[in-house]
Formats: C-alpha cells, sequence, structure tokens
C-alpha cells in the first residue's frame, strides 16, 4: 500500500472550501445571535420570573443540554413531518443549533446575573442611584465583563458545532468536504485542508473576540 | 401521529430491540468513558511537558502547545473522518469502535491538557518557588506538590467535558460505529417511525447524561467548598 498525497488536485476546490466556510460562519453567527435572545430571556426568566415560568424554562435547559445536538436535529428534521411539519435541512439544522445554544447560553448568563453582588447594589443605592442607572452603570458593565469570555467560548464552539450540518446535506464547510471527496477520492488531503481551515476561521475569531473583550470590556481574557 | 405511535410501540419494545438498544447505550458510554480516560493520561503528560524550561526539550513544549491548540479547533466530525481514512490508507484492519475512540482519544487529550494546565496555574506561585528551593524536580513537584492540591480544580472541568463527550459521540454513528444514534439509525430504516424512533434516542440520551451532569454538579459543590475552608 503507497499512497502519495497530492494537494494539487485539490487546490482548484479551494475556492469551493471558502464559499462553505462563509457559509459555516453564518450559521454560527445567527444560531448564536437566536440563541442570545432566548438566553437572555431564559436568564431572565430564571432571575426574576414566577415559579412555574422558572420551572419551564429550567425543563428546557436541562433536557438540551443533556441530549446530543445531533439527535435534536434529527428529530426535528426527519420526525417533525409526521406532524405535517416539512423543515428544508437548513433551517432545522438552524432551529436545532440555536434552541440548543438558548439552553447553554440561558445556563451561562444566569451564571452571569448572579455573580453581581448584592453589596453592589447596595453600594448603587447609597449613592442615589436609579433604578435605569444602576442597570446602565452598575449590572451592565459587570456582566458584559464576565459574560464575554465563556460567551466568546460559546462562540467557538458553535463554530466548530457548525460541521453538523453536514450530515443534513447542507453546503458548509464540512458538507463540501464530503462533496469534494466523493468526486476527487483525495480524502485526506481533503480533509485536512478542511482542518486547517476550521483552525483558522477560529484562531480569528479567538483574537477578535479577545481583543473586543480587552478593549470594550476589560475582560480578563487570552489572545491565544 | 400520536396513534401511530401508540400502534408501534410493543412492537419496538420487543425483546431484541432493547438488548440492541442497550449494547448501543453501553457502547457509547465506554466510547466517551475510555476515551476520556486514556485522554486525561496524555492530557497530563501534554501539561506537564509544557512546564519545562530546559532549552533542549523545546520541541516536546511545542508539540505539546501545537497539539492542544490543533485538536480544540477541528471539528469532532472532521477528526473523525482524518483518523478514519488514516487507518484506511494505513491497511491496518481495526474494527470501527477502535476508530471512533482514537478521534475521541485525540479531541480528550486536547482538552484535558487544557483543563490540567489552568489545573496546574490555581496553585499558588510560592508553593512552585517552595517546591524549587527544596530542589524538587519537576516531576516530583507536580507529583507530590501541585497534583494533591490541583485535582479539585481539574476534576469538575474533566468530568463536564467526559458527560459532553457522551452527548457528542452521536457522531461517530457517520462512520457507522454501533452507539446509540446509530442504532436508532437501523430501527428507523426497519420502518419504526423517526419520531419514536429518535423520541426514544432524546430520552435514552437525557437519562443517560442527566444523573451524570447532576453528579458532576455536586462534586463541583463539594470540592470548591472544602478548598474554601
Amino acid at each position: 500500500m503507497s499512497y502519495t498525497l497530492q494537494f494539487g488536485q485539490i487546490w482548484p476546490y479551494l475556492p469551493s472550501l471558502l464559499a462553505g466556510a462563509w457559509l459555516s460562519l453564518q450559521i454560527a453567527f445567527v444560531a448564536f445571535c437566536g440563541g442570545l435572545l432566548i438566553g437572555t430571556a431564559g436568564a431572565t426568566a430564571l432571575s426574576f420570573g414566577a415559579g412555574p415560568l422558572r420551572r419551564l424554562v429550567r425543563g428546557y435547559v436541562t433536557f438540551f443540554t443533556n441530549t446530543p445536538q445531533l439527535v435534536q436535529i434529527y428529530f426535528l428534521y426527519f420526525a417533525l413531518p409526521d406532524a405535517g411539519i416539512l423543515l428544508s435541512s437548513y433551517t432545522a439544522v438552524l432551529i436545532g443549533m440555536t434552541l440548543n445554544a438558548g439552553a447553554y447560553l440561558t445556563d451561562i448568563q444566569r451564571a452571569g446575573f448572579e455573580s453581581v453582588r448584592s453589596s453592589e447594589m447596595e453600594a448603587a443605592e447609597v449613592l442615589g442611584f436609579g433604578r435605569m442607572q444602576q442597570v446602565r452603570y452598575v449590572i451592565l458593565p459587570h456582566v458584559a465583563r464576565v459574560l464575554f469570555p465563556p460567551l466568546s467560548n460559546q462562540y467557538i464552539i458553535m463554530t466548530l458545532g457548525t460541521s453538523m450540518a453536514a450530515i443534513f446535506g447542507v453546503e458548509e464547510l464540512t458538507g463540501r468536504a464530503f462533496n469534494i471527496n466523493s468526486q476527487t477520492f483525495r480524502s485526506i488531503e481533503v480533509f485536512s485542508v478542511t482542518a486547517a481551515l476550521y483552525v483558522v476561521i477560529t484562531l480569528v475569531a479567538t483574537v477578535v473576540l479577545g481583543l473586543i473583550g480587552r478593549f470594550a470590556f476589560r475582560a480578563r481574557m487570552r489572545l491565544v | 401521529m400520536l396513534d401511530r405511535l401508540l400502534t408501534e410501540l410493543p412492537q419496538f419494545l420487543g425483546y431484541y430491540n432493547v438488548i440492541f438498544l442497550a449494547k448501543a447505550a453501553l457502547a457509547t458510554v465506554a466510547l466517551a468513558a475510555v476515551g476520556s480516560v486514556t485522554g486525561s493520561l496524555v492530557g497530563l503528560l501534554l501539561a506537564v511537558a509544557r512546564l519545562t524550561r530546559s532549552h533542549w526539550l523545546a520541541p516536546i513544549r511545542w508539540v505539546a502547545v501545537i497539539f492542544t491548540e490543533l485538536f480544540r479547533r477541528i471539528p469532532f466530525l472532521v477528526t473523525l473522518m482524518l483518523v478514519f481514512f488514516a487507518f484506511q490508507l494505513s491497511g491496518v484492519d481495526l474494527p470501527l469502535f477502535v476508530v471512533a475512540l482514537t478521534a475521541v482519544f485525540l479531541i480528550a487529550a486536547a482538552y484535558l491538557a487544557e483543563i490540567i494546565r489552568s489545573g496546574f496555574e490555581s496553585v499558588h506561585r510560592n508553593q512552585w518557588d517552595a517546591a524549587q528551593a527544596m530542589n524538587f524536580s519537576l516531576i516530583e513537584t507536580v507529583r507530590y506538590i501541585v497534583l494533591p492540591q490541583a485535582w479539585r480544580v481539574i476534576l469538575p472541568p474533566a468530568f463536564a467535558f467526559f458527560v459532553m463527550f457522551i452527548k457528542d459521540t452521536a457522531l461517530a454513528s457517520q462512520i457507522g460505529v454501533i452507539e446509540l444514534t446509530y442504532a436508532g439509525k437501523v430501527l428507523n430504516n426497519k420502518g419504526f417511525s423517526a419520531a419514536l424512533v429518535f423520541g426514544t434516542l432524546l430520552l435514552l440520551y437525557f437519562f443517560i447524561s442527566y444523573p451524570l451532569a447532576r453528579l458532576g454538579a455536586h462534586l463541583e459543590a463539594r470540592l470548591a467548598g472544602a478548598r474554601h475552608q
């Protein structure tokens, strides 16, 4: 058995892979933003909501964080048509990733809310801050500083998680790699170039998010 | 939809299907557990390698840094495919379970190296200096001074990683490893409705992952409490 690596056959497909990487970034970004909305609502409900609402949110978070995202999307994609809801693979992946992200981001944001100590709020009250001033000058800066590092970490994890979409035929980075592999059969080459592209896009994301975190929120973050 | 589920249910819960799913669930847990345990051993080696200071060992440090950075930035699915095709090319005929295990091991080693490294960093600088003043070697320092204090910091996130990988190994179904998700796909292909099969899968994963996640949270609370006494 001798196999010689021939990256030359892969280069013509590089633009296609890059387009796939762009789609991966889009999916991660949209799902993250959706998840952030759900997470903010969920964490607010957990911190200030009434009993039944809290239990409902807790149930949602517990269920989605304890089951695989892949099987959640399988359920959306294959089981919902039985109930007459037909989703395209792209929509199913996006909804699945958003719901999954929402659960994790609820948990992360709740921890961030809880990190505001009551003594800080009392100090703000003593200084005569109004409710909105407390939110603007005490809670938000504190929460942003504490939350930015775990949120950007989650964003990186989600960028890697988008590779799951390939299984449903979405043509993002890994999906394109599957297609190119079945056209050229240069498996090792295709998948190592794909892996390298993931390393590059997550490294760029880490550096950019680290810079934003350091200078905008004064968060303690490692750049690499 | 619901009446269809109810009519299928008795047949779905037949003896052979239940055994099939139970075996698959066992494979899922074994994949995550064996991968995490072997990964943590190599992760420890990588974390210690990054602590060395000698010029001669610089290449080893670089390998450790590159390994941990690389495998934390490649999706599990892509690592799985790379390992799968690499084994195929090498001509070694290994069971698919071992192929998936290798991929889990690689990723676990990278993540656990990082977890162990941050555990090491949690040990106060003075402890390291004191060890050096007493002429402890690096291995002795880690063995007698750092690990006895750092394991409380390392264990909770390492356990959380293991629980996370019980869910992430669902992707191993893509190369044909007979674990829980693959078993579900087989049953679905046999004609059971997707809602029934994938709903059952979600429940099974939940019943494996939830108690372990609770145990992890309990562990974290206990160990953190003991640490701040």
